[in-house]
């Protein structure tokens, strides 16, 4: 054992780490980075206001309390408005004018007056679990001000809130949700990586140099890599959405038992459409890849760039948290993020069963067509025969 | 000069336009990175079915004036033509083989399969180009083999057929022969001067001086500059030396120090 030569190697990596300033941000500004942008999602989450749509069964009695509900939810700073029956309020979700429904039963009044709780059905949407309950919580502290101001006399006893979905069914779990989502995160991860890694080899290996200097064009080359990755995406996409959707039942074979495979996520919509989505979303991650790896310059760079530019927009867009309960500045991030777009499209098909006539799959689908448009150009404009 | 048999070879062209003497010219060439000028003022004609040597130390320009002649840069200023058509042109890049400096060639790909992907990049259309410029470089019994499990020698060889495709009227080799042994190197020259005799115009670049004799004529470049042009023989003669090395630094010394 050598002192010497340890030294020596420990003395050569301070060297080599000290001179790859790249490595050395990310030792130390990424983590800061990114745990202060997850200190400013979760820390700064604004509870966005209550926007309800009342529906009074009760008669007289309940407009009683209702009238209390709407001051209550007003002085919280929401906005409340009233309707006729459970359907219109239901429309009103559906359209998104509110974001939740409170229907107040017809034995309201009696059940309070007899000291139980009564119960209320809250409608949500269903398709941002997380707003969703934020909605509810405002709404139940609205609920215990408005008895006590309208009906003092019923004391501790507060109304139990029964919490419905519009979409997806009452006993979906947490994975209902985040799977949906999750696959259009991994294909467009795991297209970036490959696209980023394969072209990077191009330029480092002097075979772009070469390709160049063929009468190839720029638009070429990429529609070339999209249609190449883009099958890859497709069988990875495929793949997830079989696992993630399906259910298939593998019958007993000798001393096998009986099992099944597959998430069984129940899907509303096309699960067609749900491909679509993935796969523009697919296609704008290889022009992307093509487009970081020209600031890279070896493999290792590429991958540095996953903790910069792969985990903020798992962070902000939507993935996670519900990009309407982020601050403003970083709404207007997500605004920007493809994969926004992907995590609301999918939910919009999965959940809510949304199909072409839906405007807001609408949007979401034109957007990311969009975004893949321009990547496509910018990675193009990174390809070009002068390279100094 | 145009030599018969390179008008055959460019009559099989798609383009049919009269073949224009010089095959290769330069007119005040100049690349600038910054302060830095790369190539600082090159003007020369060659004349096609010669083999020209481009010889000079690392960093002398040789390269950058090559990626010019190549279409791959654009000069600051001055004129780069390829049988008459002034570069960058994308569409004359199908009349011109570049072999660069680094094999330039995909490790996963086999000898066949990495030939046959340039051919389709250069557009050529008959089929057995690729298997034909396999032959070339005397690589065809290793055509199913993966470029990576390939000799350093034999990698530059199929890297030379990648070059050779398209039959390129004009021929760009970066130091062909660099890290490569004596007796692949005596083949690569014999390759050569078959090209040339076919009427192919080759550019060989170098920074050792004793391939020079293999060449038809020797541009010497020093710091961004053309400082002597002609045959072996004229320049020694010139310079008044027998060792080219010697002729070498005799005009190097009338440039001036190196700046």
């Amino acid at each position: 054992m050598s002192l010497r030569r340890v030294g020596a190697t420990f003395r050569r990596l301070i060297q080599e780490l000290h001179r790859d300033r790249r490595s050395m941000a990310l030792l130390f500004v990424a983590p800061v980075v990114l745990t202060g942008l997850l200190a400013f999602v979760l820390r700064a989450q604004q509870v966005a206001p209550v926007s309800a749509v009342v529906v009074n069964e009760g008669g007289p009695a309940g407009a009683t309390i209702v009238g209390a509900l709407e001051d209550a939810v007003r002085t919280d700073g929401g906005t409340v408005k009233e309707a006729a029956d459970r359907a219109v309020a239901e429309a009103a979700l559906r359209d998104g004018t509110a974001s939740v429904a409170v229907v107040v039963p017809a034995d309201f009044v009696t059940r309070l007056a007899q000291g139980n709780e009564p119960s209320v059905t809250v409608i949500t949407p269903g398709l941002e679990p997380t707003a969703d309950s934020q909605q509810i919580v405002a709404l139940q502290r609205a609920f215990v001000t408005a008895v006590s101001t309208a009906l003092p006399a019923a004391g501790a006893h507060v109304p139990r809130l029964d919490p419905q979905t519009l979409y997806g069914s009452p006993e979906s779990d947490v994975l209902d949700h985040l799977a949906p989502v999750f696959l259009g995160f991994f294909a467009y991860f795991f297209v970036y990586i490959l696209t980023g890694i394969s072209f990077l080899r191009e330029r480092i290996g002097g075979t772009l140099e070469r390709l160049l200097a063929t009468p190839v064009t720029r638009a070429e080359i990429v529609l070339g890599y999209s249609l190449g990755f883009g099958l890859f995406a497709t069988i990875q996409v495929v793949v997830l959405l079989g696992w993630t959707l399906l259910n298939v039942q593998v019958p007993a074979v000798g001393p096998l038992a009986a099992f099944s495979v597959g998430l069984a996520v129940p899907v509303a919509g096309s699960p067609l459409l749900a491909f679509l989505v993935v796969m523009l979303l697919a296609l704008g991650a290889v022009s992307l890849g093509i487009l970081l790896s020209t600031f890279a310059r070896t493999e290792l760079q590429v991958i540095q760039f996953i903790p910069l530019v792969i985990v903020p927009q798992a962070l902000l867009s939507g993935v996670l948290f519900p990009v309407s309960s982020m601050p403003e500045i970083l709404q207007a991030i997500a605004r920007v993020l493809p994969l926004t777009y992907a995590t609301d499209g999918l939910r919009q098909v999965v959940i809510r069963g949304a199909d072409l006539g839906y405007g807001a799959l609408q949007v979401d689908l034109l957007v990311l067509a969009a975004f893949v448009a321009v990547f496509a150009v910018l990675a193009s404009a990174t390809i070009r025969r002068e390279v100094v | 000069m145009v030599t018969s048999a390179g008008s055959t070879l460019l009559a099989g062209m798609s383009s049919s336009a009269p073949i224009p003497a010089p095959a290769v010219e330069a007119r005040d060439l100049r690349k600038s990175f910054g302060e830095i000028h790369a190539v600082d003022g090159v003007s020369f004609e060659l004349t096609a079915g010669r083999i020209y040597g481009l010889l000079g130390p690392n960093g002398s320009g040789k390269t950058t004036l090559i990626r010019m002649l190549t279409g791959l840069g654009r000069p600051t200023s001055g004129e780069a033509r390829v049988l008459g058509v002034q570069m960058p042109s994308r569409q004359n890049l199908a009349r011109i083989g570049y072999m660069t400096q680094s094999d330039g060639i995909y490790p996963e790909l086999t000898a066949a399969e990495n030939t046959r992907f340039f051919a389709a990049m250069y557009g050529v259309r008959e089929q057995g180009a690729a298997e034909a410029a396999l032959a070339v470089v005397e690589l065809s019994d290793r055509a199913g083999t993966l470029a990576c499990q390939l000799s350093g020698g034999l990698r530059r060889r199929l890297s030379l057929a990648c070059a050779l495709v398209h039959r390129p009227p004009v021929l760009f080799l970066d130091e062909p022969t660099v890290g490569i042994d004596p007796a692949l190197r005596a083949q690569f020259w014999a390759h050569f001067h078959d090209l040339a005799r076919a009427g192919t115009t080759i550019v060989v670049s170098s920074h050792v001086m004793d391939e020079a004799d293999r060449c038809d004529e020797l541009l010497f470049m020093r710091s961004g500059r053309v400082i002597a042009q002609g045959t072996s023989q004229d320049l020694r003669t010139r310079a008044g030396t027998t060792d080219l090395e010697q002729a070498f630094l005799r005009f190097s010394v009338d440039q001036g120090p190196v700046p």
